[in-house]
């Protein structure tokens, strides 16, 4: 059936050690990060001061808890991050985090980051992990959950989805755009000429070129060379270098650490066991201690026939479901940058410079008398910036002010969108039929045929932009 | 183990060198001086703008002193006058809501219209009211003015007798008074925050940590509060509104912004040459050199030809605009089709060439 060699990398008994280092180090990470959410008031910003909010299709019923259940639930969010660090009820922290996670960040597409879907997955197969078996408040509790070693699939996942990520990442930047006319690298760059030391250089077209080709260098690569024992060490300071230099030039929050933290995974038992002492002795300053040195009645972890069948199912539909996720964008038709569909969920990051400006206009079929909509009273800037660019947003906008009009005694209304969009420094165009009736459109996975198209012929990718 | 540190090695030290030749042998650089562009616009642009306002609103306050002791329609309509000053002065000021202007709430406290007429008689009437209260800022500020010294009468003698012989005369006086001292208390505060004798925010300003483009950055704050101001307050708040263009297509004339005094499209005008004012640099350099050297020369221009073409329409209307509106809206719908136009190039375009951030949240990249 699987072949010895594979085998060894799923059922063989492994060190515990480096998957309770990554639950120690993920419960860290989180929990810094809800405080930092927490404390430049996004909680409100994002959650509670909007009026309206762009549910993803299928998740209509995702809805904000009101003032105080958004703060109670990032409140639980951060002591559910605190069980994941220390171990203390793990499961159900774990399952809190992943679930109430995954709600918040279902609840506005306007806020969808790639980080985010990325930490929902993390702590989505963390659950099924013995994450809290060794190095942990549970241990402490009841020492007869203590084990030592682990089947090696429970670490083997998250270097395959780390792995996942970074190569459909780099894949991402095998196109023309990225690396033939380094864009966005050329808008992004010049902006931050006002950087110490390095900012002079940022200005050169050149930089902008070697940091695309060594972006999606890196990105490709990236994974193998942590994989190699000979290489772990030089590529985990290239990690460490490049995920710092882009936390130094883009406003891309927490997602460097998040990824310094996570590729420790792929280091050695001893590494890790190492980082467990340090830990520990650290911890000895604290009113209670890990006694990782204590023995252990029963060395392994093993899971019962049917929990294995179980688990091995919903973790093979899952990484099936990663592969093909973002490969979907090729069922479409037209430029995927422009038209966005099959764009979210695929490891796109730092891609493109889009900006746009979409206007709606309403006419009353009974009076036949037309006026615009005041975007801004109803979304929030930056709501209204991500709308401008996102074709299934401007589409979900103009269904609300269709409701919205219904409510005003204005049935059957028409709602149609100009809307003018600049895609990687080219001159703005209309992105959106002006004078198809928006309202008439469904939402949903189709191809949304009311997007005009991008260019003419695809040739025009490798045309070099204006000199 | 050394001959698999090479290619790591080799790999990085390319990436180097070629990363510091370029910097000998220039290819191609944008090479401009957007700390020298932040320097003009702070020190030429936007601190003469609240310096002139804050003298235009000592004028103000002089002209009101004057009518106080002499009520004669001599210092009335000299009262009217230094009114039109200061506001074709907050004209300039407008588009730099953030900073001192946001922290004081510059914007709502001096410019709220339609001003309700309703609520300030009844302030005058009862004297129950508290003239810095948000519940009042449709009933304070320059709009107020408006009608307190354009609209509580037909002629200017029946103006003038609703601060002589009218039984609510002192009352209306002392309100008049109250809400210039009112203005003048925002304005001095804004102004002496901007200054380096005062709170030296243009200091801060100019400072070489915010000559970035992300969101605190001084470049960062001046475009968004630009592109708001002239989408909302300038091509709404001045001509889409009182055209009717947001509410169904009815023309609502009350709502522009000096309807008892009249001067609605001067007003706008002088509003739309700021605006350009922004855009240009004035004498010096501004964003549309900026796009020049990011090689977006054609865009510049285009905005430049647009903008060109707003204020020959702009031009066009007549005073009062809100007559103007009642009889034929068209040319005033003409001047809003021609806004709208160059707020998809300043908005979309020029925003992302100059790789400006308008939000403080983890982007990565859309």
């Amino acid at each position: 059936m699987i072949p010895e060699a594979i085998k060894k990398h799923i059922s063989g008994q492994v060190s515990i050690a480096p998957l309770a280092v990554f639950r120690f180090l993920f419960g860290f990470i989180m929990l810094v990060s809800v405080l930092r959410f927490a404390a430049n008031g996004w909680i409100y910003e994002l959650y509670v001061k909007p009026d309206y909010f762009f549910t993803f299709y299928g998740f209509d019923w995702v809805t904000p808890l009101g003032e105080t259940g958004m703060y109670l639930l990032f409140l639980g969010m951060g002591l559910a991050a605190i069980s994941i660090m220390l171990g203390y009820y793990y499961r159900l922290g774990i399952t809190f985090f992943f679930l109430a996670f995954t709600y918040v960040e279902l609840i506005d597409k306007t806020n969808y980051l790639n980080h985010y879907y990325f930490v929902s997955i993390i702590s989505f197969l963390l659950t099924f992990v013995p994450a809290n078996r060794y190095f942990s408040l549970d241990v402490l509790r009841n020492p007869s959950l203590k084990r030592e070693k682990v089947p090696a699939w429970t670490i083997n996942i998250f270097k395959l989805q780390l792995g996942l990520v970074y190569f459909f990442a780099g894949a991402a930047k095998l196109h023309p755009d990225w690396l033939l006319n380094a864009m966005p690298m050329r808008i992004w760059l010049p902006a931050n000429a006002d950087l110490p030391i390095i900012g002079s250089l940022l200005e050169y077209t050149s930089t902008a070129y070697i940091f695309s080709w060594a972006g999606a260098l890196y990105d490709l690569t990236i994974a193998f060379f942590l994989l190699w024992k000979p290489t772990r060490i030089f590529a985990y300071l290239t990690v460490i270098i490049f995920h710092l230099m882009t936390y130094a030039l883009f406003q891309i929050g927490m997602f460097p650490f998040i990824m310094i933290l996570s590729t420790l995974i792929f280091f050695s038992a001893d590494f890790h066991q190492k980082i467990i002492i340090t830990l520990s002795k650290l911890a000895n300053h604290l009113p209670f201690n890990f006694r990782t040195s204590s023995s252990c009645r029963k060395e392994e972890w093993k899971l019962n026939k049917n929990g294995t069948t179980l688990i091995a199912g919903i973790l093979g539909i899952h990484f099936i479901l990663q592969l093909l996720l973002p490969l979907r964008f090729a069922l479409y038709p037209g430029n995927l940058f422009w038209t966005e569909q099959g764009y979210r969920f695929s490891w796109r990051v730092m891609l493109m410079e889009k900006a746009g400006h979409t206007t709606f206009t309403v006419t009353n079929p009974k009076t036949n008398k037309q006026w615009q909509v005041q975007n801004y009273n109803y979304l929030t800037p930056n709501q209204e910036k991500m709308m401008a660019t996102q074709p299934d947003m401007i589409l979900q906008f103009a269904h609300f002010l269709e409701e919205e009009y219904q409510k005003q005694g204005i049935t059957d209304v028409k709602v149609t969108a100009e809307s003018y969009v600049t895609l990687n420094g080219r001159r703005s165009q209309p992105m959106v039929n002006p004078n198809i009736n928006l309202t008439k459109k469904e939402r949903g996975f189709a191809h949304k045929e009311w997007i005009l198209p991008f260019n003419e012929n695809q040739q025009n990718w490798f045309r070099n932009l204006q000199e | 183990m050394l001959q698999h540190k090479t290619p790591y090695f080799s790999i990085l030290l390319l990436f180097f060198v070629v990363a510091c030749s370029s910097s000998t042998n220039p290819d191609e650089t944008t090479n401009f001086d957007r700390a020298a562009m932040l320097e003009n616009y702070g020190n030429n642009i936007i601190l003469p703008a609240f310096e002139d306002m804050q003298s235009a609103v000592n004028e103000l306050q002089t002209a009101a002193d004057n009518f106080k002791t002499e009520r004669t329609t001599g210092q009335l309509e000299n009262l009217q006058t230094t009114l039109k000053q200061s506001r074709l002065a907050w004209q300039n000021v407008s588009p730099f809501q953030f900073g001192p202007a946001e922290s004081v709430l510059l914007r709502a406290s001096l410019n709220t219209y339609p001003t309700d007429t309703d609520k300030i008689s009844e302030n005058i009437e009862s004297g129950d009211y508290s003239m810095e209260s948000i519940s009042n800022q449709d009933a304070a500020g320059l709009p107020a003015l408006d009608y307190l010294l354009h609209g509580v009468g037909g002629t200017n003698e029946e103006i003038l007798a609703a601060y002589t012989t009218d039984p609510n005369a002192q009352n209306r006086l002392d309100y008049l008074l109250e809400n210039i001292n009112y203005i003048k208390s925002k304005v001095d505060k804004a102004t002496s925050e901007w200054q380096t004798s005062g709170g030296d925010y243009i200091g801060m300003f100019l400072s070489e940590d915010n000559a970035g483009t992300d969101v605190g950055s001084s470049l960062g704050m001046l475009i968004n509060s630009y592109v708001m101001h002239y989408e909302r307050f300038l091509r709404d708040g001045k001509i889409g509104i009182p055209a009717g263009v947001r509410s169904a297509g009815t023309p609502r004339p009350v709502t522009v912004e000096a309807y008892y005094g009249g001067y609605s499209a001067e007003l706008a005008v002088a509003n739309f040459e700021q605006v350009e004012r922004i855009f240009t640099g004035g004498n010096s350099r501004g964003l549309d050199d900026n796009l020049e050297a990011l090689n977006a020369g054609d865009l510049a221009d285009e905005i430049q030809t647009q903008i060109d073409e707003t204020k020959t329409a702009l031009e066009a209307l007549n005073d009062p605009l809100s007559q103007q509106i009642e009889e034929n809206k068209d040319p005033v719908l003409t001047v809003f089709e021609e806004m709208q136009q160059v707020v998809t190039l300043v908005k979309a375009d020029m925003t992302s060439i100059l790789g400006i951030t308008i939000t403080y949240q983890d982007n990565d990249g859309d």
